[in-house]
């Protein structure tokens, strides 16, 4: 049996090794360096081992045009089938985001799975998935772990939730969004890019669909960045505690008793 | 008259802390404050409402709704916004709140934004607070447009609040929306029976302890210091410790004036967990490990032969 999966990807800011202030005197974010984000990345991993076992074809979607990383080029470059891109030159929100995704979803065609990231907290805010089943009238699922199953009509998966977790199957087509939990030498690693379809797909055109070419007027905005404050950090002073050293343990019970 | 309506979540210990506390923060706003309980057998949940601020309870109780799915739930939601028509809907930012408020704004068209930790009036509108970018911005977000508004916060809003109770119940004749919505086949949760929220001693154990016996090690340690276990993910899905221990974006969040991290890494998900530690003291083998620019006080070294040495040295 084979599966048409979409996976709905995006590059986000780095924010591994924020050091120092974050807004310029303007009042205004600096900019971060930029990366794959690395939910939609693990998503991606699931749909290429899906395809692998299974057959099928793995499409990709991304709003916006690139900034640092080409998103969709990468996934080309890992394995995915077809990539689209839907152009626009606002800042949109949310709703909006997944109005315009929506539409090339359904412009793509048949599929049984949507996979997107769940994001990590303190910066970006996991909406979109929702906001995307809602629209589209699919079965939903977030916070997912894992696939466990997957038959022509249903998938099961594993979905973590407070104090453990619990197992749910949803009717296809669903829109799930992956929080993929990667343990050590976790076969659910992300490939990376193979040299060979980098030279072959470098220059692989890649569609481009506006708003109105889906047929969207536009969506109106229903949540704007209103202004950005930055937070008193907490200065932490790290002392280094000897290992090795008795004296230094001892000390240590000391001070934090 | 401005009406918030607020989403209840409940388990079998009862309507959730961060449930009341969006009761409690939705009382401060001013404005008639609506208590919504979907689910089976809610009598005890709704007189939990009511006695937390709740000018009226709106309950669907239907067999399908027992078990949160969010399709279904989702279903109701929509349709007990569009009739109750109210301008704010506060969530809590849980797995459930998370799944349920964006899904309920997708099927609305309604605006949404998720991980709140402060709502404000201002004006006719809100002001909608948010911590960014690893605890270093405040950002804040103005909702445009007419309709409801759908926010979930975060733990901390406010504070719970008994009130003196009295109010109406309503019950809805609503079911969930047909066609296929799918099923929850089984939960694997633990009952919880510690109380880290408010443990002044916190020893974390990450995936670096390895096994259940050095495991043991960090109990004796929390036991000298008179402080509770607490874990990552990593060692929870180990089967090290127990679910209700996990600190993080999906456990629990702690605030102990001593958080010792044994073998942890130190990923964001965890972070979030222990950002109000007053001192942390990391150990980990790993000299570039993250969870050391949180610490206090580091120590480079491996676990199984340091703890073993606080624990002698602690007499
Ligand atoms: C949607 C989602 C939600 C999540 N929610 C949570 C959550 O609520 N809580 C949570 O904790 N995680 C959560 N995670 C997982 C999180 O991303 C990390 O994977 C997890 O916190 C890592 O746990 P760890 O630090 O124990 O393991 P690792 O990252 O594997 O770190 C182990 C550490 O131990 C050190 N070490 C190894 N051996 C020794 C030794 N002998 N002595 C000393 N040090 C040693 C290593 O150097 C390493 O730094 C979530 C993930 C996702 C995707
Ligand atoms: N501009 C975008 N283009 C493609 N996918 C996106 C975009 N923004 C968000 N996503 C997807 O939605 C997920 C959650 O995003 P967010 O709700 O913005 O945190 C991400 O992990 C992506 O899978």
């Amino acid at each position: 049996m084979s599966y048409h999966i979409i996976v709905v990807v995006r590059e986000v800011w780095d924010t591994r090794d924020l050091v120092g202030e974050p807004l310029g005197l303007d009042g205004v974010l600096k900019p971060l360096p930029r990366r794959f984000d690395p939910e939609d990345l693990n998503s991606l991993e699931q749909a290429l081992q899906i395809k692998d076992r299974e057959g099928g074809s793995v499409t990709v979607l991304s709003v916006g045009q690139p900034g640092e990383v080409d998103v969709l080029r990468e996934c080309l470059y890992r394995g995915a089938d077809e990539a689209f891109r839907v152009t626009t030159d606002e800042d949109l929100d949310t709703g909006a985001r997944a109005a315009l995704l929506a539409a090339a979803i359904r412009r793509i065609g048949a599929h049984d799975l949507v996979l997107l990231g769940v994001s990590v907290p303190e910066g970006e805010n996991s909406l979109l998935a929702g906001e995307l089943a809602g629209r589209l009238g699919h079965a939903q699922l977030t916070y997912v772990d894992s696939l466990t199953e997957l038959v022509p009509g249903q998938v099961t998966c594993r979905r973590e939730i407070e104090m453990g977790s619990e197992f749910v199957r949803l009717p296809l087509p669903a829109v799930l969004a992956l929080g993929v939990y990667l343990l050590k030498d976790d076969p659910r690693t992300p490939r990376a890019a193979k040299a060979m379809l980098k030279l072959k797909l470098k220059k692989a055109p890649i569609p481009e669909w506006s708003a109105a070419e889906l047929g969207l007027a536009g969506e109106p905005r229903r949540m704007r960045l209103a202004g950005l404050t930055a937070l008193p950090q907490r200065n932490v002073e790290t002392h280094d505690v000897d290992a090795g050293s008795e004296a230094a343990l001892a000390a240590l019970l000391r001070d934090i008793r | 008259m401005t009406r918030i309506l607020v989403f209840l979540e409940h388990d079998e210990n009862g309507v959730t802390d961060l449930s009341l506390q969006a009761l409690a923060l939705a009382g401060s706003l001013g404005g008639e404050v609506e208590a919504l309980l979907v689910g089976q057998s809610l009598a005890a949940a709704v007189e939990v409402a009511l006695a937390h601020g709740a000018a009226q309870v709106l309950t669907v109780e239907h067999a399908t709704l027992a078990n949160y799915l969010a399709g279904p739930v989702s279903s109701v939601v929509a349709a007990v916004v569009t009739e109750r028509d109210p301008v704010l809907v506060l969530f809590q930012a849980s797995t459930v709140g998370n799944d349920l408020a964006p899904l309920t704004a997708g099927r609305l068209e309604a605006a949404c934004l998720v991980d709140c930790d402060g709502v404000e009036r201002a004006g006719n509108s809100w002001r909608l607070l948010r911590t960014e970018f690893d605890a270093r911005v405040r950002a804040a977000y103005q909702p445009e447009g007419t309709g409801p508004v759908l926010v979930t916060l975060k733990d901390g809003v406010a504070e719970v609040r008994a009130t003196a109770g009295g109010g109406d119940v309503i019950p809805l004749d609503l079911s969930p929306a047909g066609g296929a919505t799918g099923e929850v086949l089984r939960r694997e949760v633990v009952k919880k029976t510690v109380n880290l929220k408010d443990a002044r001693v916190i020893v974390g154990g990450g995936a670096g302890v390895g096994s259940r016996e050095n495991f043991a090690l960090l109990e004796r340690l929390a036991e000298k210091l008179g402080g509770e276990i607490g874990a990552t993910r990593a060692s929870v899905d180990a089967g090290w410790v127990s679910a209700e221990r996990q600190i993080g974006q999906t456990g629990v969040t702690v605030k102990p004036d001593l958080y010792i991290a044994c073998g942890i890494s130190g990923a964001v998900q965890h972070l979030v967990g222990i950002r109000d530690a007053r001192t942390v003291v990391g150990i980990n083998s790993d000299p570039s490990a993250p969870i050391f620019r949180v610490s206090h006080y580091r120590i480079v070294g491996d676990l199984t032969s340091v703890v073993p040495k606080l624990i002698e040295l602690l007499g």
